[in-house]
């Protein structure tokens, strides 16, 4: 009897990231390069001897509730073996703890608030930097570098924006303390809610006080907002974000002339930047369109879990986690890939962003002491 | 020349008085619907935002005319404005008709939770369609600021108050000195004595629908053009504020819906500039419940008639 | 009761504890368990809304105040979660009691939109405050909860899934029977009377302003035990998990069941609970799909599945 086709059992990496809801583009464009990891595996030859490898992807609308029925999900299907995710810190901070109690590895791509790696979890690895380090680099910038742009001679007066969120709050807060212990001059830190849309009042009331530099930690559709405004109210100075501002569409709402100057810190280097990348780079974009801010790391992450499937050698969660665990000088998109006892990279570049011309333009690798 | 503590105080009044008359026109609409069938249009606020984004498309498809055809500012404005009126009025009769008019004899939480349904939908469909990303709203309105004694006023907020204060009016006009608004209001006032009578109840609920629906896509219009971009997500919150400004004004009366609205727009703003921001939308419910709590008609009194 | 009902009873039981021995899917656990613990929410608004008659927006502050309760006397106190389910409770049904004070002088409508705006600014007041609520962060490293039981020692409920479906089920089940006592209580009677005809009830002597007030106290109770839990199961907890579109859910499932109905009030949380997670194939539709079912619902069958004699809310 002729095997007509007889399916090869399949080895699963789990994916959840809000796909659906406001944070959906970011969303769909890490699952991309998680897509594209897996398919070029594929292309090579099966990651896992005998077996098919596949990517199941799951919505958790950033919301914790949903990220912890997913993970879940995930955990409960036995051919899961790995799982990359989540994307908002607010979500793969439960969600890592269903993924540890199921001794399952989880890799995140971008979740930068440093609490995650500090619960003690053996499967949790991240492949970004943290907020702790993103924070104070930012702030040596505003503090040490910005000043010599206008001959200042006296200490920078500094206005601190955040998006009240687990990863704004958390980034204002390591900028705050940084800028602070070297004598800024804070004359404010406040929040704003996402989704608001009419800053005016709150920039004219900054506007008094007479900033050298506003600092924003959230989102670009925020940021896009506040940069504009403060066009429109006169408030000089300059303006700093994160790496939430990373987004081509910041350049686009907040019009290019408005968002000349405006300086922002990634959590990575610029990918353009590095050669080795560039074919990655060049694929993504053949298949996908334009590269988000994110992809490339969604690639690292997933790539990361396929090599440790390959070098586990057989399906299980265990193997897979244990394999991850000898992991040593991978060649990643970034450079060689470690991680420390905690999970987190030990790639710890900072990259520093300018806008110019209405483009993205990588200034420097910052640096936090 | 005016002190700097004074400049502030008035900069924020500008600001203030602008998001006010936003306010003022989605207030309109909830007040004016609740003022014939008694119903928190839950979903009005989308329709603002459907509005904004029948305005951005109008834009778009006519921005190459424009640039070619040399189209003046103020034609496209009025062409995109009034494409936006056009297409929620229809989106409001349908609104209407579809899902208000068959259960308007249900008991009033049926329609609360319909309303909330139709609010869902709308917002999700346009997410759907359009895109989760907000989108850019290209620059309309000339880049003209004029600085007066230290503060600065710019044109489209001036356009602002000159369209929302014309449609105002407008709106005014129709209702007190026209047949159709008086009909308008003996409807609001007892609708059953007025089917009684013989009028068409029905289609002035339609058109009072129609015209709520109008005045919250010009809003959103010109929301639009001044913020820059749009996001599905706008009509919940804008929504629910300008609830707040219709009863704060008196739910039910026109000229409270207006006052309201600019009276909430000027305490955000000075809530913001002065207090904080992060409290800002805490603040406009506050005022709501404290209002509610100490005195319900509003400031101008409501005008619902009995439902006995 | 009458035997068969009692059998049915003992069987449905009997069916719900032994589920996560035939089939223990751990995701499919954890989705039923946070429809029951929905069920739980539903029934607490449904003495509110169902029985009593007021229109109740933001009865997600309460869940919300229940959770926070629980969540930071366990963190900083070292409260167990047993000992903070007193406290959610209380504290809880305190505040729907101070919250209807002032509230309940409104007329119907009126006193929607003022829970809506009270559920919004306790959301707000704990995203901001954050020296007590950990602002945007929230609590977090809550206790999961612990139980002896005999022959297995101190079960550490962790991230499991078992454990907390059987806790809820029993919670649940426990204040199902508790509503139903009290619905058909002269308290669960001057209830329904207040909702079918406030001012007649008034006439006849029933003190509406205090069983209001009551019916407030014991929905945010309830609520605040269900906040417990949660805030327990998932071991952190942020503002952003208390919104109105929660508020929401838990009044379409109360309206989908039917007003005043226990029964409806956990079978439409069943629905709408599992519904999302059934509806996981379409994505990107499912929202839109929510509402058009909300819609349709109110259209056909207005009264809700096992709505009866439910006239209108007061005014």
């Amino acid at each position: 009897m002729a095997g007509c086709g007889k399916r090869e059992p399949v080895v699963k990496i789990g994916f959840a990231a809000p796909l659906t809801g406001d944070q959906a583009p970011t969303g769909q464009d890490m699952l991309h390069g998680a897509q594209l990891a897996v398919e070029r595996a594929n292309a090579r030859g099966p990651a896992l001897p005998g077996h098919r490898l596949e990517l199941v992807a799951l919505d958790d609308q950033r919301s914790p509730t949903q990220a912890v029925a997913a993970a879940k999900k995930l955990v409960a299907d036995r051919d899961v073996i790995a799982v990359v995710g989540h994307l908002n810190s607010s979500c793969t901070m439960p969600a890592s703890a269903i993924y540890h109690q199921a001794r399952m590895l989880n890799i995140t791509p971008v979740s930068s608030n440093p609490q995650i790696s500090r619960q003690g979890f053996d499967t949790f690895y991240r492949t970004c930097a943290t907020d702790d380090l993103q924070g104070p680099a930012a702030a040596l910038f505003a503090v040490k570098e910005l000043p010599m742009v206008r001959n200042q001679s006296y200490p920078m007066r500094i206005f601190i924006l955040d998006d009240m969120t687990t990863y704004g709050r958390g980034l204002a807060n390591e900028f705050e303390k940084k800028a602070r212990s070297l004598g800024a001059d804070i004359l404010g830190h406040e929040g704003i809610t996402q989704g608001d849309k009419d800053f005016v009042p709150l920039l004219t009331k900054i506007k008094s006080l007479t900033p050298d530099l506003v600092y924003f930690a959230g989102m670009f559709p925020e940021g896009a907002l506040l940069i504009k405004q403060r066009a429109e109210v006169g408030l000089g100075g300059f303006f700093m974000g994160g790496d939430g501002l990373f987004d081509g569409t910041l350049i686009t709402l907040a019009t290019p002339q408005a968002a000349e100057g405006v300086y922002l810190t990634t959590i990575g280097s610029d990918i353009h930047a590095i050669p080795s990348a560039q074919e990655f780079v060049n694929a993504y974009e053949e298949r996908f369109g334009p590269i988000g801010a994110y992809s490339a790391y969604a690639y690292e992450a997933t790539s990361l879990a396929i090599w440790a499937i390959h070098q586990a050698g057989q399906k299980s969660r265990a193997a897979v986690l244990a394999a991850m665990k000898g992991l040593k000088d991978y060649p990643g998109l970034f450079g060689a890939q470690n991680f420390d006892e905690k999970g987190d990279s030990l790639i710890r570049d900072i990259g520093l962003f300018t806008v110019k011309d209405g483009t993205f333009v990588f200034v420097k690798t910052a640096t936090w002491d | 020349m005016t002190s700097p503590p004074l400049q502030l105080l008035l900069q924020q009044l500008i600001n203030g008085l602008t998001l006010g008359a936003i306010y003022a026109l989605i207030a309109l609409g909830y007040t004016m619907i609740y003022g014939v069938i008694q119903l928190i249009n839950f979903a009005h606020g989308e329709v603002f935002m459907v509005g904004a984004y029948a305005a951005l498309t109008l834009l778009l498809a006519i921005a190459d005319l424009a640039a070619s055809a040399a189209l003046p500012w103020w034609v496209a404005l009025a062409g995109c404005g009034f494409g936006a009126m056009l297409a929620c009025g229809g989106l409001g009769l349908a609104i209407e008709r579809l899902a208000y008019r068959p259960i308007r004899h249900a008991p009033r939480l049926n329609a609360l939770i319909t309303a909330i349904g139709m609010s869902f939908v709308l917002q999700n469909a346009v997410m759907l369609f359009y895109g989760a990303t907000d989108r850019h709203v290209p620059s309309l309105i000339p880049l003209v600021r004029w600085n007066l004694a230290g503060v600065t006023v710019t044109f489209m907020q001036l356009i602002i108050w000159i369209a929302s204060g014309l449609l105002m009016i407008g709106l005014h006009v129709l209702v007190m000195s026209t047949k159709l608004g008086m009909a308008m209001r003996a409807t609001a006032q007892d609708l059953k004595a007025c089917a009684l009578l013989g009028v068409p109840v029905d289609r002035i609920i339609a058109t009072t629908f129609m015209m709520g629906s109008a005045l919250a896509a010009m809003g959103g219009t010109l929301f639009g053009l001044h913020y820059g971009t749009i996001n599905f997500h706008d009509g919940y919150l804008m929504g629910l504020k300008a609830f707040t400004a219709a009863v704060l004004g008196g739910i039910g009366n026109i000229p409270g819906a207006m006052l309201g609205g600019l009276v909430l727009g000027l305490l955000e703003g000075l809530g913001a500039g002065y207090l904080s921001a992060q409290w800002k939308n805490a603040f406009a419910f506050v005022i709501l419940v404290l209002l509610l709590l100490c005195k319900p008609t509003g400031l101008l009194g409501e005008r619902v008639g009995d439902r006995a | 009761m009458n035997v068969s009902r009692m059998t049915r009873w003992g069987l449905g039981v009997l069916a719900a504890l032994a589920l996560p021995l035939i089939n223990p899917n751990p995701y499919q656990l954890d989705v039923l368990t946070t429809s029951l613990l929905y069920a739980l929410l539903a029934l607490g608004l449904n003495l509110i809304v169902g029985l009593t008659g007021v229109l109740h927006l933001g009865y997600a502050a309460f869940f919300a105040i229940g959770a926070y309760t629980a969540g930071w006397l366990n963190i900083h106190w070292h409260v167990s979660f047993w000992f903070g389910l007193g406290p959610a409770a209380l504290i809880a049904g305190l505040c729907g009691v101070g919250l209807g004070v002032p509230a309940l002088r409104v007329r119907g409508d009126y006193l929607a939109i003022v829970t809506l705006g009270f559920g919004e600014i306790v959301r707000i007041a704990f995203t901001n405050l954050e020296q007590w609520t950990g602002g945007p962060n929230g609590l977090l490293g809550i206790e999961h909860p612990r139980l002896w039981i005999p022959g297995m020692g101190i079960v550490d409920f962790g991230v499991s899934s078992a454990p907390y479906y059987y806790l809820v089920c029993v919670i649940t089940g426990l204040v199902a029977v508790l509503c139903v006592r009290l619905s058909r209580s002269r308290v669960g009677r001057a209830w329904i009377a207040i909702r079918e005809d406030e001012l007649a009830a008034s006439c006849s002597g029933v003190p509406v302003l205090h069983l209001k007030l009551l019916a407030q106290g014991c929905g945010g109770a309830i609520a605040g035990v269900a906040g417990a839990i949660f805030a327990a199961k998932q071991g952190t907890i942020t503002p952003d998990s208390f919104d109105v579109i929660l508020s929401v859910m838990i009044l379409s499932m109360v309206v989908l069941g039917g007003l005043g109905s226990i029964r409806g009030a956990i079978i439409g949380a069943l629905i709408l609970g599992t519904l999302p997670e059934l509806l996981r194939g379409f994505e990107q539709y499912r929202m839109l799909v929510f509402g058009v079912a909300m819609i349709a619902v109110m259209r056909l069958r207005p009264q809700g599945l096992f709505g009866g004699f439910q006239r209108r809310i007061s005014p």
